[in-house]
């Protein structure tokens, strides 16, 4: 298989996108630093619509098919229902005391999922402290009712439903993943790697990294992770660009494959992505060191088929329908004069096109 | 005790240098420069008596003013942490720091330091030694300074004590290397322990008996003082400062030791290594330390994952501070001991790439409380983003000189050393930031 990435639109969007999430007819919307909720423009002519907000960072945007409504959630805490049509917020939820760090929605859009958990010092080597609250929980889409809450370790900084809708995956700083049952409630797995945790050696005592993204592979029989690499230097993010895959199901928890040290630099992954046709995967974030922040990589060898610096840092990836473009939601950092930094136009959504052959 | 009951029923504190300001006329005071207040033998004299104790939280690495002490709500250059009120009305603090929040009435803040150096090598030596370099000479630090000034002859328990359980931290690592002392001499450099890096062989060897060690170290010591004075050999003298030093470490060891702590203290200040060295400085001055210094390495230093990390370590802070300020109070000894928490510089106000906050010294924050200083006091103030100090700014030397002016010291001393220029404590007459000053 060929993969090529070829450079296509730049959006500006008014500050960092966290979050993007795909309607219907390839209409993209995006979330934001500065709370808001945008409906991503289809050219750079057009400016980005405000369409919801929240009181904090907007962290993700997720699209319900079945109530035509968007799910955002953020730093606030809070989940909000947005009929992007009418640019009316029709339902918020106190879903957590503090941030929510990621959500994911059901692929039947029928359940929305959210993880939070503030890192607190809870040991001598700075080990996180115990949640106060439950880290992931679900909520009925349609009423805004929750139905389940999860206990794990905060700060959870990734969370995922499996493609057929009955398991959640939730990934925290410490390198372990959570897996529940949707059906009976229950832990069906526990996967735990030290791979993407840095213990600050050289600057500081504390526990940076984690399990950043988190994605079921097309059949759910693996579990896809994406972060950094240990690092010695917690505050440089300098650690490996990383994926690993890990088999969980039948009570056997194994890592089966990770990314190829000679195909990887230096970098924080924060997004994956599997494409529509289930062969490949994208995976990106910021770059350190070395030459892509964004990549793609064959599913069955876990080679990297292609590449590409976007000079950003990517927050979240998402292919659109057919799988011929990949969107990159970040930005390369707010501006550093003063006269420009009160401009929200800072944000960036780039798109890459793709040819498979 | 409070500091009610200490100003009420203790002769001790008839000559205090509050009392001493207070018996003078607003007239008198506006109209003395501060050189001239410290030239008053008698307030010179009672600071002594006092027996004044410094403790430094070295912030290493650069604590963001934005998370912190000047938060910018609302703003583009907030980040995602709120603010919350304070105990001072229309003043506020990060929402990280709701302990510290609710003394700000008892501690200062100056918002306004503004500084030159934003590199951490040319940051670190600025704000310890409190002077840009003059090579060939090597300026003392705080540390070294006060532990000259306000240590005994003779203690056993060192004037200058380095807590710094992470033994690494990039350019504080070099730094941590290097000459603390200056001009001073050796005498006068820490005494550097903390979490794994412990204070090694100060116990004395089974083997012998009290008696032949001390036979020993007497021929020992007489023998080195004699070459030191046949040869004026600074060398010498370092070499047997150090056997001092180390003579007094062996009588004290147990001081350092975290363990014999009480349990319900330890939880107190929290599980983390800052917090724990934290409480040992304050029973390290309670003992009669006149200066410690409690670093952790460099984890302010937040160029990628800024809020990530900050979510835990401004809590722990807040928390530290709070409880220092607690205990010192309770134990009476806020009054003589003074508090300074601070790093080498603030945080920009704009998010990097990595969304994180880089280096920034042209306007940042500090905390400073107990002795000498005012209570409530909130100096300066920023720009509505954070970029810049609006009305007066204060640098390195103005912050020095509010330290010694807040312990008694005048701030302008000459440095008594024949073979040096005419070096002060503070050059080119810079004065104290005199609204932090009691």
């Amino acid at each position: 298989m060929k993969v090529e990435l070829k450079k296509g639109a730049t959006l500006k969007m008014p500050t960092h996108c966290l979050s993007l999430a795909r309607g219907e007819g390839n209409q993209f919307y995006a979330s934001c630093f500065d709370g808001g909720i945008y409906s991503v423009p289809d050219t750079r002519w057009k400016k980005p619509v405000r369409l919801a907000e929240h009181q904090n960072y907007a962290s993700g945007v997720n699209w319900s098919p079945t109530t035509r409504h968007l799910v955002s959630a953020g730093y606030d805490g809070r989940l909000v229902w947005t009929n992007p049509d009418e640019k009316k917020i029709t339902r918020e939820v106190k879903a957590h005391d503090f941030w929510s760090w990621q959500s994911a929605i059901s692929p039947d859009g029928t359940r929305i999922a959210s993880s939070t958990g503030q890192y607190l010092c809870g040991g001598h080597k700075y080990e996180p402290a115990p949640e106060k609250e439950p880290s992931v929980k679900v909520f009925e889409v349609h009423t805004g009712k929750q139905t389940h809450a999860f206990e794990h370790v905060p700060p959870v900084e990734s969370v995922a439903f499996s493609n057929n809708g009955k398991f959640l995956a939730a990934g925290n700083l410490m390198g372990e993943v959570r897996v529940w049952d949707l059906t009976t409630g229950t832990e069906a797995a526990r996967i735990k790697t030290a791979n993407f945790t840095g213990w600050g050696i050289i600057k500081g005592h504390y526990f940076t990294g984690g399990v950043f993204a988190l994605a079921f592979s097309p059949d759910d029989s693996e579990i896809f992770l994406a972060g950094m690499g240990s690092t010695r230097d917690p505050a440089a993010g300098n650690g490996k660009q990383l994926w690993e895959r890990w088999k969980w199901q039948g009570g056997k928890v194994e890592k089966t494959g990770s990314a190829n040290d000679g195909e990887i630099g230096q970098g924080l992954m924060e997004t994956l992505a599997f494409h529509p046709g289930g062969k490949i995967f994208a995976m990106a974030g910021r770059l350190f060191k070395g030459q892509w922040n964004t990549a793609i990589f064959d599913l069955e060898t876990g080679s990297r088929l292609a590449q590409a610096d976007t000079k950003m840092r990517v927050s979240k990836a998402i292919w659109n329908e057919e799988g011929s473009r990949l969107y990159l939601a970040g930005s390369s950092g707010q501006p550093k004069e003063r006269k420009d930094l009160e401009k929200p136009d800072w944000g960036r959504v780039k798109v890459l096109e793709v040819e498979i052959s | 005790m409070s500091r009610k009951q200490q100003d009420c029923g203790n002769p001790e504190h008839g000559l205090h240098r509050r009392r001493f300001l207070e018996g003078m006329t607003a007239g008198a005071i506006s109209s003395l420069s501060w050189s001239g207040l410290f030239s008053n033998p008698a307030f010179a004299e009672t600071a002594r008596k006092q027996q004044k104790r410094c403790i430094l939280l070295w912030l290493c690495g650069g604590p963001s003013q934005f998370e912190t002490w000047d938060p910018k709500p609302g703003t583009s250059t907030s980040g995602p942490f709120g603010s919350i009120p304070t105990s001072i009305p229309g003043i506020h603090f990060s929402e990280l720091m709701p302990k510290c929040a609710s003394i700000a009435h008892r501690t200062a803040v100056i918002r306004s330091m503004k500084t030159s150096a934003r590199e951490h090598t040319q940051a670190i030596n600025l704000l310890q030694r409190g002077h840009k370099p003059r090579p060939p000479f090597t300026r003392p630090t705080l540390g070294s300074v006060l532990s000259q000034q306000l240590g005994q002859l003779g203690s056993s328990i060192p004037n200058f004590i380095l807590l710094d359980p992470c033994p690494e931290g990039n350019e504080f690592k070099g730094f941590k290397a290097g000459n603390w002392a200056g001009w001073l001499g050796a005498q006068y450099s820490p005494v550097r322990t903390g979490g794994e890096f412990r204070i090694p062989h100060v116990n004395k060897l089974d083997s012998i008996t009290e008696g032949d060690h001390e036979a020993r170290e007497e021929l020992r010591s007489f023998f080195s003082k004699k070459f030191e004075n046949d040869t004026r050999s600074e060398a010498a003298s370092s070499h047997n400062a150090v056997y001092e030093r180390v003579k007094g470490l062996m009588s004290c060891a147990h001081l350092f030791d975290l363990e014999r702590l009480p349990r319900k203290d330890r939880d107190r200040y929290g599980p983390g290594t800052f917090g724990q060295h934290t409480l040992l400085a304050r029973t390290l001055v309670e003992e009669g330390a006149p200066f410690v210094m409690v670093a952790n390495g460099m984890p302010w230093d937040c160029h990628v994952f800024n809020h990530e990390i900050y979510q835990m370590v401004v809590p722990d802070l807040d928390n530290i501070i709070y409880q220092l300020h607690c205990d010192l109070e309770e134990r009476g000894m806020l009054e003589d001991t003074l508090v300074v928490a601070m790093g080498e510089f603030g945080r920009t106000p704009w998010l990097n790439a990595a969304r994180g906050r880089d280096h920034y010294p042209n306007a940042w924050s500090l905390t400073m409380f107990g002795s000498g200083i005012a209570e409530g006091a909130v100096v300066g103030a920023t720009d509505k983003l954070g970029f810049d100090v609006t009305g007066q700014a204060y640098d390195e030397q103005n912050l020095f000189a509010t330290i010694f002016a807040a312990l008694g010291i005048n701030p302008h001393t000459e440095f008594n050393i024949p073979t040096l220029p005419d070096f002060h404590y503070v050059e080119d007459n810079s004065e104290p930031i005199k609204e932090v000053l009691a």
